[in-house]
């Protein structure tokens, strides 16, 4: 197990090596960044000067190369926009994804194991066939569409909700501020409802099925059969236990469902004006703040290559029949 | 002749095996299925709507009328037609656009979808017969560009290539390949050890066509389960693409553009510039879904008769 | 949405409880909340480039002078200027008894250090006050004369440095020594009467007043990028005043009961511009728009009046030119809309229609999302120029990051369409962007003798009629011959709410000191 952990550990390290050369890359093959930072009227000897100034004019190689020794002393360097340490642009913004992605996922297990546990119980009947159908059109609906709809609903027609903003909840916290945390949480709460629906609701219609399908591949077993023809009573007590099961497969898909979330919250950040780290990056991508969107995307797949570990770590503890290193084929 | 295993008699197919029945089979399977059969029939109307645009659309999509901007459906327009959808901000004609939009969409998916398989499928393969350094380096690769939500990763390439048709499919066509090639190296990793593999080795068959010819077909079949899945969340990654403003160039109309342009009139109550191409992703995207669900319960019992 | 019912649900969904929720609660007397659309990225002087960002900074800090909303020249921190006969040093004179939020007071030594500190290059600002206002009036250095007099020394006479200088934001010595130029980026200090209170990156900033003038205690600016959910939130009481309406909306917020909109006649000229420098001159249609009577055809193929009122929402009567109409030359009338003599004179020109029925393909490029519905205006454009034969391929750009760089360079064209901000207080300033072939803002590389010979004649002249009669010429000229196709003066929305009392500036200035409740 040790040996696996660091496996998968020096896995992940090349990984996000990986990952910063892309996105180190990607930005730098668009051409002169300097242009974005100088006022719309600047000269051109105030361009020369804030290109040198901000380092535009080095090779790439040594650009690249800057930049990875400063992340080792665990300097994301400055945002060229904000002009600010990146890393803690990031951070600050970070904590509003968390809440709008803890609440999407959390919605979407919560209402997603009964409903499957319903359609899977009652196969075949009205209750399966509905369930199945609006899972089916849940996982068709653009995540975009979904929010514009919803302020158009909420925001105008009903106004139950609020379209736009948060209340940040996990900051305070994290601050050690509880009295603040907690009196500001049930407007965090009611902030997260119509951003959070549009975000889930594509995860909840497929852990929806997912519960389903896995809980009537358990039913079908043997042992399970077994118990059928013994009794009612003795079924119940099985479908605890094929639940226990069941929910194995979903446990994988946790790890990678927020991987999965943090990418679908781009949009839906920007359609409620949701002062996130998807909107945040998505901005700094279009003004090319390199330090900023590589400080946001090394912080965001480090989180998933995080999560996914874990997940493993779980499901091999689980589940002892897995092998260590052909866990995903 | 029927075979008894166990207590379940297993009855050989009376009408013979081969694509045919196969087709049969499937047709009989679908009808009996139900939902299959509206998915089947909505995406032949959008292929229908696709090739045939040109033909069908009543208006040039791109046809500006500033008088006749945000009317509402039904509404007459100039040389006698009517506005069928309503018309945009720019006084184009809703339902030609929905129909020439049907084509990029559609387009954009099926072939981001064939450049990702085909990598994919190529990677897969490879990795799963060579195995070693081979494998580790494609599994590498795959897994960095999973640890990006694909959307960041698509907007950075898109931002910087600029935007176009071409860029959206490859782009697009790129972030597919990782889920093909996974399962395609994982079955030839099971092929490979097999009897028929071994035999056609024996006989001196190069690897090249041990690969394509031999290996290759016997994997198609779950591939297209995942094709048809894939194609679902492509149409709906490119919408959400255009609707950032990375998608195709304003003269071309898909869906996802469409809800773009409509976010700033849906405050004034222009329901119909949203709903309408809101309401073809869905239908598209579902019926993708269903008919990759169908195939999948309809080819698992031949797999695991296979296997 | 109807109006009668909308107050009862209202008052339901705030008898129902939600009060300590949402909605209801958010409209206080002493508090009012603007509703900006683009982030707010720095509270650092040197480094301010928005006009949002320098909206709320103008809250915060003071400056020498400013100016009004009919570009009057309005006393502020300082009470008089002088200007030397050689119009390179401007003595300000400043009041008695200035301070700073941290009680430091503010003396002539304090304004000669924010006007050094702005232009060092080692702090390597990057913002409108170092990049434009110090270039364009060519500043040199600021010192102190005594306690309350401050002379800035500029390279040469410039009529209109009076009112550039207005721009600079003044802060305190003492505190922004002590502060990192990290720490001053987020903790601003000045003499204006609100202080940040807090800032919430991407979401909002909130002031609070420490002295006069302004009306109300608390002033907080909410970032709302997405346009619908703005007019939305403004429409639910939540938000106060905000810019940038899209036009479509207009009539939801007129008819929503709760607040209406004010449309001014905004500053900034909107055109389509030629870029006739020789390397454009060689692509496919640049050889056309050399020749100033290809050009002039064209003004007449685009029906401006149509397009502000069907895209814009306004009636507005064509530029014909690059100055605020109040300032204009009187004497020139719009170019009409006739597509038939734009037709005509393209075929006298050279250039009739080809078998395939079009004249020549020239490639028109332009940002997206800058402007009020550009991409609609840009579409619209398109269609009329191609109605009159020309073949045209459309490169609609991202703003900040493709477009803003092929400006800088000058090389976006052979026809691009831009916007650039003008003002009401002196025509020399909107003429400004062309005062020499190599300005930086001369994006078309004009270069007309009868226009550049002229500029210094103009520029230092007393005789304020003889000025005027040279501005005319020089007017005259940019109609006939010009590098633009006139288009209109962009008009700014503004959505306020009924409970309260503000009225919009033409210059794009939101202040909010004037406003107050009904």
């Amino acid at each position: 197990m040790g040996a696996y952990i660091v496996r998968r550990l020096l896995q992940s390290i090349i990984v996000i090596i990986g990952v910063t050369l892309v996105s180190f890359l990607a930005l730098q093959a668009g051409g002169d960044p300097t242009y974005l930072f100088v006022s719309e009227r600047a000269s051109t000897e105030e361009i020369e000067a804030t290109r040198r100034a901000l380092g535009f004019d080095r090779p790439l190689h040594e650009q690249y190369l800057g930049f990875v020794g400063d992340l080792t002393r665990g300097d994301f360097g400055q945002s060229l926009s904000y002009r600010q340490p990146a890393m803690e642009i990031v951070l600050d913004a970070l904590p509003a994804t968390i809440e709008l992605t803890l609440f999407a996922m959390i919605l979407a297990l919560i209402l997603a194991i009964p409903l499957g546990v319903l359609a899977a119980i009652n196969r075949g009947t009205a209750w399966d066939g509905s369930i199945t159908t609006m899972s089916m059109v849940g996982q068709s609906i653009p995540s975009f569409w979904m929010g514009i709809m919803m302020i158009l609903f909420f925001g105008l027609y009903i106004r139950l909700f609020p379209i736009s903003g948060n209340v940040p909840f996990l900051k305070p916290l994290l601050a050690g501020d509880f009295g603040v945390a907690f009196s500001n949480l049930p407007r965090t709460l009611y902030h997260l409802v119509l951003p959070g629906i549009a975000v889930g609701t594509y995860s909840l219609a497929r852990n929806t099925r997912l519960v389903r399908s896995s809980l009537l591949e358990v039913l079908e077993q043997d042992y399970v059969r077994t118990a059928r023809s013994k009794g009612i009573a003795e079924l119940r007590v099985l479908v605890h236990h094929a639940l226990r099961n069941a929910w194995l497969p979903v446990v994988t898909i946790i790890g990678l469902e927020f991987g999965f979330l943090l990418g679908g919250v781009v949009v839906v950040e920007t359609v409620f004006s949701y002062p996130g780290i998807g909107r945040l990056l998505f901005a700094a991508i279009n003004q090319r703040d390199i330090p900023l969107v590589q400080a946001g995307v090394i912080l965001l797949a480090s989180i998933f290559i995080v999560l996914n570990l874990l997940v493993d770590l779980v499901y091999v503890r689980l589940d002892p029949r897995v092998k260590l290193d052909g866990g995903r084929g | 002749m029927s075979e008894v295993r166990g207590d379940v008699a297993v009855l050989e197919n009376p009408k013979g095996s081969g694509p045919q029945s196969e087709l049969r089979r499937a047709a009989r399977v679908m009808v009996a299925a139900r939902w299959p059969v509206f998915a089947v029939i909505f995406l032949t109307v959008a292929a229908i709507a696709a090739t045939l645009g040109s033909w069908l659309a009543p208006f040039d999509p791109n046809r500006q009328n500033l008088v006749l901007r945000l009317a509402d459906p039904m509404t007459a327009g100039p040389d006698g037609g009517v506005f069928l959808l309503g018309s945009d901000a720019l006084g184009r004609d809703v339902f030609s656009r929905l129909l020439y939009g049907a084509r990029v969409s559609l387009t954009v998916g099926f072939a981001a979808i064939t450049v990702g398989g085909t990598i994919g499928i190529v990677a897969g393969l490879l990795s799963g017969y060579f195995g070693g350094w081979l494998d580790d380096l494609i599994m590498r690769l795959g897994d960095i560009q999973l640890a990006f939500p694909f959307i960041l990763l698509a907007i950075m390439f898109l931002v910087v290539l600029g935007s176009g048709v071409w860029n959206l499919i490859l782009v697009l066509g790129v972030g597919q390949w990782v889920t093909y090639a996974r399962i395609v190296r994982a079955d030839t990793l099971s092929l490979r050890e097999k009897e028929f593999v071994e035999a056609a080795r024996a006989m001196g068959d190069s690897t090249l066509s041990i690969i394509f010819r031999t290996i290759l077909p016997n994997i198609l079949a779950p591939l297209t389960v995942i094709a048809s899945f894939n194609v679902a969340s492509v149409i709906l990654s490119e919408a959400a693409l255009s609707f950032l403003g990375l998608g195709v160039p304003p003269d071309v109309p898909t869906w996802g553009s469409m809800l773009a342009e409509s976010r700033d009139t849906l405050v004034a109550n222009k329901w119909w510039l949203a709903v309408f191409p809101g309401v073809a992703i869905m239908l598209t995207v579902l019926s993708f879904n269903i008919l990759g669900d169908w195939l999948r319960d309809f080819l698992d019992p031949r797999l695991r008769e296979r296997t | 949405m109807k109006r009668h019912t909308a107050p009862i649900r209202a008052l339901a969904t705030c008898v129902l409880g939600m009060s300590l929720l949402t909605g209801c609660a958010e409209q206080s007397d002493d508090t009012i909340v603007v509703g900006l659309s683009a982030d707010i990225t720095t509270f650092e002087p040197g480094m301010i480039s928005s006009r949002d960002n320098a909206n709320i900074a103008r809250h915060i800090f003071g400056a020498l002078f400013t100016l009004g909303p009919d570009g009057e020249h309005i006393p502020e921190l300082a009470h008089t200027l002088e200007i030397s006969d050689d119009g390179t040093a401007y003595v300000y004179t400043l009041n008695q008894g200035l301070t700073c939020h941290d009680g430091e007071a503010l003396t002539a030594e304090d304004v000669a250090y924010t006007f050094n500190r702005i232009a060092d290059p080692a702090n390597r600002f990057t913002g409108n006050t170092p990049g434009f206002v110090f270039s364009s009036i060519g500043f040199e250095s600021a010192e102190p004369l005594d306690d309350l007099r401050v002379q800035i020394n500029i390279a040469q006479k410039n009529p209109i440095a009076f009112g550039l200088m207005t721009e600079v934001y003044v802060y305190c010595k003492d505190a922004y020594e002590r502060m990192s130029l990290d720490e001053a980026a987020s903790n601003p200090i000045g003499s204006g009467a609100y202080r940040l209170a807090s800032w919430t990156r991407g979401s909002e900033v909130v002031l609070e007043k420490v002295r006069e003038p302004g009306n109300f205690e608390r002033i907080v600016w909410r970032i709302i990028p997405e346009a619908s959910t703005r007019t939305a939130e403004l429409i639910a009481g939540n938000v106060d005043i905000i810019a940038n309406v899209v036009p479509e909306q207009v009539e939801t917020i007129n008819e929503s009961g709760r607040a209406s909109v004010q449309v001014v006649s905004g500053t900034r000229r909107m055109y389509v511009g030629y870029n006739l420098s020789a390397e454009h001159a060689a692509m496919p249609g640049g050889d056309a728009i050399q020749d100033p009577d290809v050009r002039r055809a064209l003004q007449y193929a685009v029906d401006v009046p149509t397009i502000c009122r069907q895209l814009l929402s306004v009636e507005c009567e064509r530029a014909t030119g690059l100055v605020n109409p109040q300032n204009a030359n009187p004497n020139l009338t719009p170019y009409p809309y006739d597509p038939e003599l734009a037709g005509r004179l393209l075929d006298e020109a050279g250039w009739p229609r080809g078998d395939d029925g079009t004249r020549f393909f020239i490639r028109m490029q332009a940002g997206q999302g800058r402007y009020v519905n550009d991409v609609n205006v840009v579409l619209a454009i398109v269609q009329y120029l191609e109605d009159v034969g020309l073949d045209i391929e459309l490169e609609l750009m991202e703003w900040a990051s493709v477009y803003t760089p092929l400006l800088r360079e000058r090389s976006m064209g052979p026809l691009f369409f831009l916007g650039t901000g003008g003002g009401l207080w002196s025509p020399i300033y909107d003429m400004t962007d062309i005062a020499r072939v190599s300005s930086g803002t001369n994006y078309t590389h004009w270069s007309d003798s009868r226009w550049f010979d002229r500029w210094p004649d103009m520029v230092n002249t007393d005789d304020l009629d003889e000025q005027r009669v040279i501005i005319d010429e020089m007017l005259e000229v940019f109609y006939d011959d010009g590098p633009w196709l006139h288009l209109y003066f962009q008009p700014d929305f503004y959505g306020v709410s009924d409970r309260i009392d503000w009225t919009a500036r033409r210059d794009e200035h939101v202040e909010i000191f004037e406003a107050s409740l009904r």
